[in-house]
């Protein structure tokens, strides 16, 4: 009926609003014509300089890396991070903190009540009250400021041996993964003058809500030489999957992320939802999409520094995605081995979810591990220099 | 004359045609016209589906009639004229009784709702198909045996079950609204409900009336003619009566399709009564905002707010403000008012908690579980713990971008001096820029920036979720 009608027109493209007719008719009430005039030759110029720009989406599951990555290309190709934005960075640091202790000592409760080996997730005596109080600070609205004794108090409770406990079933709680390297270097972070290094600022966990950009150019700053891209960061969550449809037109590539790490974790949003069959299937979305028939995929297999290590305790076929998955060797050898498994898959699904139409875009595939900024310069030397061939291909030049 | 009471064509019998025609128009047209001037969003609820279930019911419902009774002058030689298809099935469990089981879950919504406080704990789409199960038991069992004559009337002892089973769901009607008189509706739910089962019981009334009439004066042109004439009027009426938009879509059954309206009801606060809901009231020099001030406490300012919200809709992040917003007049509502807390809370669960809801926000499974599964609606700290989420997104995502953005900018002019806004206004008008979004693509934008004084207009959104 009428939802039928209208979910047709939702699903095409959304059109691309014509700035300088807009703009124009809206600068035609302005009584100052100086100020008209540059506007106008402002407009002028971007929508110029628009045609040159590339396009690039950052797209994925909730916490798969994405503004890790957004993070890594600002500090890479702007001019990164000043003191301001650094100690910005603080109560966000703080905020991470107070919620991982949170999140693992309410976890230990719920354990010790429902699970058989009750004993092991109970806190030992002294440590409950120091508990109870991290509980309430971090369900606050605002934290206060992490201070020498609530550091104290925070690493004796990690180091109980019921969290440790806990910390080992994290992945059936929503545990963020810079949890390891919070805890550990909380002397450091609860220090008076303390200004965030910049690997605290990329484990630091944000959750993100709609649309981020920045425009930046891999050579330099010199904008007539090299090529501007302007990439875009996207909440993961299912909510914020509705936005992205605003984003489609126009793409020249998806950079596409997905933690390898997390085959045996559930969703932030919908704990009966394993997130690598989450992911498989927002893959399988995106590639199906319209809009991206000549959009290059480039595939980013994120978290390989936590996938090196999960992989040898806990086996690959706990995800059903996986379930095939037979382990030849111990060491090293396995985690290649693995890593080529989940590779295989993702390349599988690819060709499955590709029409024969469209077998002729790029598709790559990149091991990546956000945090290590040298391996994201890089992967994205990479990527750059793929768009760039694509694009004399394209123009019939290659 | 003689031969067009037995097989159709009577004057009386077109004008019954036409009428029915009529009715189904107007249906049609008195539940989509809503959705198409205001461009609500339908937030696609079980209250949507059943409304469309209704629409399908009725349609079948008039529909089998027309073929049942032989109104129009078709010689029977296809299967599917057949008067079992069109008489027992269309007519019965997919028609009547399809109608009348909607209504019946409809209530029984209401009365969780409302009575208990709690969302209803069987989904509708299992609740549906469970109360028509009797309905098609009968059906199949009347097909087996084939007690119709070739003018598909029941013979005589036939006649007894199916008027009980009729009877059964009317007194359950009954039953469903007597269990929620109690409570004070705002939206005329109470009065839909009654309307539905006076109606359908003296449709029921009229119906056995003609059958014993025809049962004991048989073969009598003018009374079979007559019979043929009221039944499809009297289904006609009830179709139409049965139809309410009160129920499912109380926000949108206030607002007036004429556009002349000097106030229009946009938002479910609004439509309420809650004091100062959505208007921005002159009043006097509003204090200096003060950047290092937690935001939780700058939101409390309207002006703020509505700025804040602004910049937010341009980065399509706007809807954790918008929830803010509408908990914020939750809060308004006072303790003991119960039914105006329930309306709220149902409306800000169907807007910003459902999965796949239209304005769905970012919190975590556990808030949400809690949320759906509150055993008081009325509760309120219902959403304390997806404020504290939200409010920790929002001061981590937008917080520090508002500031160096042109919404800010704007506001602090606006507070600066009010006659002066105007004209500035003017001129950064076409500045719309923030540090996060250079523009924002895309006509089907949902976060369409409206100045404050409008109802908030959203377009229909697609999204694949479930739905119920």
């Amino acid at each position: 009926m009428l939802s039928i009608l209208v979910e047709t027109m939702g699903l095409l493209c959304s059109k691309k609003q014509h700035l300088s007719e807009a703009d124009a008719e809206e600068n035609a009430q302005v009584d100052n014509s100086a100020l008209a005039a540059e506007i106008e030759r402002r407009i002028a110029q971007e929508t110029k300089a628009e045609k040159h720009i590339q396009k690039l989406l950052l797209l994925g599951a909730g916490e798969s890396g994405k503004s890790t990555i957004f993070k890594q290309i600002k500090l890479l190709f702007q001019t990164g991070f000043d003191e301001a934005e650094l100690k910005s960075y603080i109560p966000v640091i703080h905020a991470n903190v107070y919620q991982t202790i949170k999140i693992l000592h309410d976890g230990s409760k719920e354990f010790a009540q429902n699970d058989e080996n009750s004993s092991k997730y109970v806190l030992s005596a002294e440590n409950k009250d120091i508990g109870e109080k991290l509980s309430e600070i971090g369900g606050r609205l605002d934290h206060p400021r992490l201070t020498k004794e609530l550091a104290q108090d925070i690493e004796t409770l990690w180091k109980d041996a019921a969290i440790q406990e806990t910390y080992a079933r994290g992945n059936e709680l929503q545990v963020p993964d810079c949890a390891h390297y919070f805890m550990e270097n909380l002397q450091r972070l609860s220090d008076v003058n303390y200004v965030p290094t910049k690997e605290d600022v990329l484990y630091a966990r944000v959750r993100t809500t709609g649309v981020v950009e920045i425009q930046f150019s891999p050579v330099g700053g010199n904008k007539k030489s090299g090529e501007v891209y302007r990439l875009f960061d996207v909440g993961g969550q299912r909510n914020e999957r509705r936005k992205w449809i605003h984003l489609f037109e126009g793409v020249t590539a998806v950079i596409f992320c997905a933690a390898i790490s997390e085959y045996d974790q559930m969703l932030f949003e919908d704990e009966n939802k394993n997130r690598m069959m989450e992911t498989k299937e927002l893959f399988d979305w995106v590639l199906k999409q319209q809009c991206f028939e000549k959009t290059s995929f480039m595939l980013f297999l994120n978290k390989f520094d936590i996938f090196e290590k999960k992989v040898l305790k806990v086996p690959l076929n706990v995800c059903e995605w996986f379930k095939d998955y037979q382990p030849v060797s111990t060491g090293k050898q396995e985690i290649e081995h693995a890593y080529e498994f989940v590779k295989k898959k993702f390349e599988e699904l690819y060709f499955q979810s590709t029409a024969p139409d469209r077998v002729d875009r790029v598709f790559k595939i990149y091991r990546t591990t956000a945090l290590d900024q040298k391996l994201v310069k890089k992967t994205f030397k990479l990527v750059d220099e793929t768009l760039r061939r694509r694009n004399l291909f394209e123009a019939g030049l290659l | 004359m003689a031969s067009c009471a037995l097989q159709g064509g009577c004057p009386s019998d077109y004008i019954a045609l036409a009428v029915s025609a009529i009715a189904m128009i107007v249906l049609l047209a008195r539940s989509t016209l809503p959705f198409v001037v205001h461009k609500i969003p339908c937030t696609k609820g079980s209250g949507f589906w059943l409304l469309i279930i209704q629409i399908f019911a009725s349609f079948d419902l008039l529909f089998s009639m027309v073929m049942g009774i032989n109104i129009l002058k078709i010689k029977k030689r296809h299967w599917w004229q057949s008067c079992y298809i069109w008489a027992v099935w269309f007519e019965g469990p997919f028609g009547f009784a399809l109608l009348l089981s909607c209504r019946i879950v409809q209530a029984f919504q209401l009365y969780h709702i409302f009575a208990k406080r709690r969302l209803p704990p069987i989904r509708s789409y299992i609740l549906l198909p469970l109360i028509l199960l009797p309905w098609i038991a009968g059906a199949a069992f009347i097909h087996v045996k084939k007690p119709l004559n070739p003018r598909c009337h029941l013979r005589g002892q036939w006649i007894i079950p199916v008027v009980c089973l009729h009877a059964l769901y009317i007194v359950a009607m009954v039953f469903m609204t007597w269990s929620v008189q109690h409570i004070k509706f705002r939206f005329h739910e109470f009065k839909d409900l009654l309307q539905g089962v006076i109606v359908s019981a003296a449709s029921i009334g009229l119906w056995v009336v003609a059958y014993i009439m025809n049962e004991i004066h048989e073969n009598t042109e003018w009374l079979q003619v007559a019979s043929r004439f009221l039944l499809l009027v009297t289904a006609s009426i009830l179709v139409l009566a049965f139809f309410s938009l009160s129920i499912s879509q109380p926000l949108l059954s206030q607002m007036s399709l004429r556009r002349r309206e000097p106030r229009e009801i946009g938002t479910m606060s609004m439509a309420l009564g809650i004091p100062d809901s959505g208007l921005l009231l002159p009043r006097g020099p509003t204090p200096e905002i003060d950047p290092n001030e937690p935001l939780d406490k700058l939101l409390l300012n309207k002006r703020f707010r509505q700025s804040f919200m602004a910049f937010a809709d341009s980065c399509l992040a706007g809807e954790s403000v918008h929830f803010y917003e509408e908990v914020h007049e939750l809060g308004k509502i006072p303790m003991d008012d119960t039914v105006r807390r329930v309306y709220m809370a149902r409306h800000i669960i169907e807007n910003y908690i459902v999965a796949g809801a239209a304005m769905e926000v970012n919190i975590s499974h556990r808030t949400r579980q809690e949320i759906l599964g509150t055993p008081d609606l009325a509760h309120p700290d219902l959403f304390n713990n997806a404020i504290s989420e939200l409010m920790q997104l929002m001061k981590t995502n937008l917080g520090k971008d508002y500031w160096s953005s042109t919404f800010f900018m704007k506001f602090k002019e606006e507070s600066r001096s009010q006659t002066d806004s105007n004209e500035l206004m003017e001129r950064v008008i076409g500045w719309d820029i923030s540090p996060r979004l250079s523009s924002v693509h895309g006509a089907d934008d949902p976060f369409g920036q409206e100045p404050p004084s409008k109802g908030h207009r959203r377009q229909c959104d697609s999204h694949n979720s479930d739905s119920w």
